[in-house]
């Protein structure tokens, strides 16, 4: 589904990311650990070229979405965008009802008329576990929800618009355990249907709910392997470093 | 269900199938055994593979388990005991298999059916079965009252194998041309014992998961 | 040590609480002097006629006509443009050089004294662009005048927007203008809104812009176009109180229309607060 060769990524002077090289299949969920400043999140934004919105970045190498680079000169980026949805890490819910929070990406896209867009805020208020809670407040604003529920609505906000890809910035940081454990669940959930690369802080959380885990450091990939193996018997003295917690 | 949660839950499947296939190796030892079946006892030998295969699942699984779940409490406590159920299933496996290799070797003047009647291995064998099934069965039932019945069976298995030395030893000084044939004997009824002493290892096992409570080496053997 | 903490503590805190009632207190001593002499000349007619008798008495109808038209005008001109400006060198310009400049000359022009605009507004509109003493000078030349603080209290606005907001909309594919329109704007109203009303006050309190574009000396008619002149209530206020025919005898008539020019702008401060809650209502950043 994705595929990055060689890719060098630089911030004015500073070299981010250092030649890295990965491929994700689809229908698995992919996680990036790694210590702050690692390069994992920048990694993360190219796939849907967030890192453009910031001046003075530079790129070498190239990314594919389904065989096509995505930095090609042809590229629309509102489409590639719709294609490749992301969670942030902190909640940001729109100050709009939880109805048009959902209903966003599908209007912003021109994509079907009141009655699809309906039945597709429903579906994905669904796919997201959040269609229990909220089905008798739609109208009401999103941010009488709690931060689990805010963060599941974002989560439903970009399915909504049907995305290949779900890229996700720690989508758990902000929460509590027990929103955060939802969040997981869902996440594992959406696998089914999705192609899901996740970043975290959190090793726990990458163990629990990824089939990939590449370890970042430094703005190299170190390591990237089956979740299992990287959390059983990791092939870098570096990643069993940062995985013990003996790091530095 | 939580998928971690299903990943418990086909962690307890294999066991509760290889547990089964232990269960069904020593009925076959017995019958093998009491009716000097040949077939049977070779079925049996070639079926300690599928006893292995899980054990080595089993590990793999509680492994992964563990390092990608970091279970705690309860969970962490049943992924310990299943290791070690698992690696006791394993060793009455292979004891299952001496006993069948044991009527294989068909290479000594038989006992007479009189003499095992008197040492009351049939007894032994339908003891340590039943002993497995109680640990099976408070596995699934998450129960652990029937321990007790366990740890009482296992006194009769031990009281059997006590008196079967003296029987035994009465017999081989009458009889010196069996001498073979009864130290086999001999060693055939030890197996059995051993097999009442993993069953209560498993019963430990499954009472320090549900309940937390060490019995092991505690010297009182009634939980 | 801590003793002497504490007395300064004390002082400081007595010295700050007396300054700000008597900030309190000045404010209150002009509103309760205007409202005291004000008050009498205030009345339904007051309101609804035009001047008569030499602007001795008579009412102020045609200068708050004149007034609501040129904060109408004014608004008209400098709301549009101004949120606009701010729109585009918050949003799209970056942070270059030229952006910066801009800011720095939008600071400077809202630093220009109002009479100067007064004068520019009579090079360019009256004459240059020949729109005569009219309301459409007049009005343009307060949007000129209010402009810069439009600019500034609408990228304060699109400033206090979060960040997350943007990203958020643009992850799901959509548009800059898309994002602007339906998330930005929206979230932005309820403090755009604020650099209305202070914009407001401002228009309508403002004499010496006026006083060359627009503003007539005396006229009891309305006015039928935006090409006509119009009377305005702080120039009015300015002429009955230095120049009228008889300065003493309208002064009960003076103190009416500071009242009257102090309730308007009281009245559309309130209006537009209560826009500002309106709009606001899902607007509350988390």
């Amino acid at each position: 589904m994705i595929k990055a060769k060689n890719v060098n990524f630089y911030y004015n002077d500073f070299h981010a990311l250092k030649n890295i090289g990965m491929e994700i299949a689809a229908n698995t969920i992919t996680a990036f650990i790694g210590p702050s400043g690692c390069g994992k999140s920048t990694f993360l934004r190219l796939f849907n070229r967030m890192n453009d919105l910031i001046d003075g970045t530079r790129l070498t190498g190239t990314c594919l979405l389904r065989g096509k680079d995505i930095y090609d000169k042809s590229v629309d980026i509102d489409r590639l965008r719709k294609n490749v949805g992301m969670v942030f890490q902190k909640p940001n819910p729109f100050p709009k009802s939880i109805f048009e929070n959902v209903a966003y990406g599908l209007r912003v896209n021109n994509m079907g008329d009141k009655k699809y867009i309906a039945q597709r805020v429903e579906e994905s208020l669904i796919a997201s576990a959040l269609w229990d809670e909220v089905k008798d407040k739609l109208k009401k604003s999103a941010f009488e929800l709690s931060g689990g529920q805010q963060q599941r609505l974002c989560i439903a906000r970009a399915l909504a618009v049907s995305p290949d890809v779900l890229l996700m910035d720690e989508p758990a940081s902000a929460l509590d355990p027990i929103s955060t454990s939802k969040i997981e669940e869902l996440i594992h959930t959406l696998k089914e249907d999705y192609t899901i690369v996740i970043v975290t802080h959190n090793m726990q959380q990458a163990a629990r709910i990824s089939d990939k885990t590449g370890f970042f450091m430094l703005g190299e990939l170190i390591e990237f392997s089956d979740t299992k193996k990287m959390f059983l018997n990791p092939e870098k003295q570096e990643t069993q470093n940062y995985i013990t917690g003996r790091f530095g | 269900m939580k998928h971690t949660e299903k990943e418990m839950q086909s962690l307890r499947e294999d066991i509760n199938q290889m547990w089964k296939l232990v269960i069904s190796q020593l009925e076959k030892a017995k019958q093998s055994f009491l009716k000097g079946d040949f077939e049977l006892a070779r079925e049996i030998v070639s079926r300690e593979k599928r006893v292995d295969a899980f054990e080595l699942k089993i590990d793999s699984d509680c492994e992964n388990y563990i390092a990608l779940y970091n279970p705690v409490a309860v969970d962490l406590r049943l992924v310990l005991s299943l290791i070690k159920i698992s690696s006791t299933l394993e060793r009455i496996g292979d004891f299952a298999e001496g006993i069948a290799r044991h009527v294989i070797d068909d290479d000594c003047n038989k006992l007479s059916p009189e003499l095992i009647e008197e040492l009351l291995i049939e007894k032994m064998f339908d003891t340590v079965i039943s002993m497995l099934t109680d640990g099976f069965v408070a596995l699934e039932s998450e129960n652990t009252k029937i321990s007790g019945k366990t740890m009482a069976k296992d006194e009769l298995v031990d009281e059997i194998y006590h008196n079967a030395l003296n029987i035994l030893t009465d017999f081989l000084q009458k009889n010196p041309a069996c001498i073979r044939c009864g130290l086999k004997m001999m060693l055939l009824i030890r197996k059995l014992e051993r097999i009442g002493d993993r069953c209560i290892n498993i019963v430990e096992e499954i009472v320090f998961y549900i309940d937390a409570k060490v019995l092991k080496h505690s010297g009182k053997n009634k939980p | 040590m801590n003793n002497h903490k504490k007395r300064s503590e004390r002082i400081a805190f007595m010295l700050f609480r007396t300054l700000g009632l008597l900030v309190v207190l000045i404010l209150f001593w002009i509103l309760g002097f205007i409202v005291y002499h004000g008050i009498g000349a205030i009345s339904w007619e007051f309101l609804t006629t035009g001047p008569a008798d030499g602007m001795t008495s008579g009412g102020i109808f045609p200068a708050i006509v004149g007034t609501l038209c040129l904060v109408a005008g004014s608004i008209l001109f400098a709301f549009p443009l101004g949120v606009m400006s701010a729109v585009y060198t918050n949003e799209y310009a970056g942070n270059s050089w030229v952006v910066r400049f801009v800011r720095v000359m939008t600071n400077n022009l809202s630093s220009i004294p109002s009479i100067v605009f007064g004068l520019f507004g009579m090079a360019l509109f009256v004459r240059a662009l020949g729109f005569g003493d009219s309301i459409l000078a007049g009005s343009l030349t307060l949007g000129l005048l209010v402009l810069p603080l439009v600019i500034r209290t609408t990228e304060e606005a699109l400033k206090a927007v979060p960040y997350s907001y943007r990203t958020g909309s643009l992850a799901l594919g959509a548009t800059k203008l898309q994002t602007i329109r339906r998330i930005i704007l929206p979230a932005a109203l309820p403090n755009i809104t604020t650099g209305l009303i202070l914009s407001i006050g401002r228009i309508s309190g403002e004499t010496a812009p006026i006083l060359f574009t627009v503003a007539a000396y005396f006229l009891p008619k309305l006015p039928n176009s935006i090409f006509d002149q119009v009377m305005a209530l702080p120039y009015h206020l300015y002429v009955i109180a230095t120049s009228g025919t008889d300065v003493e005898a309208s002064r009960p008539v003076a103190y009416g229309t500071a009242l009257t020019l102090i309730l308007i702008v009281l009245l559309m401060n309130l209006l537009a607060a209560f826009l500002r809650k309106y709009f606001g209502k899902n607007v509350k950043h988390n």
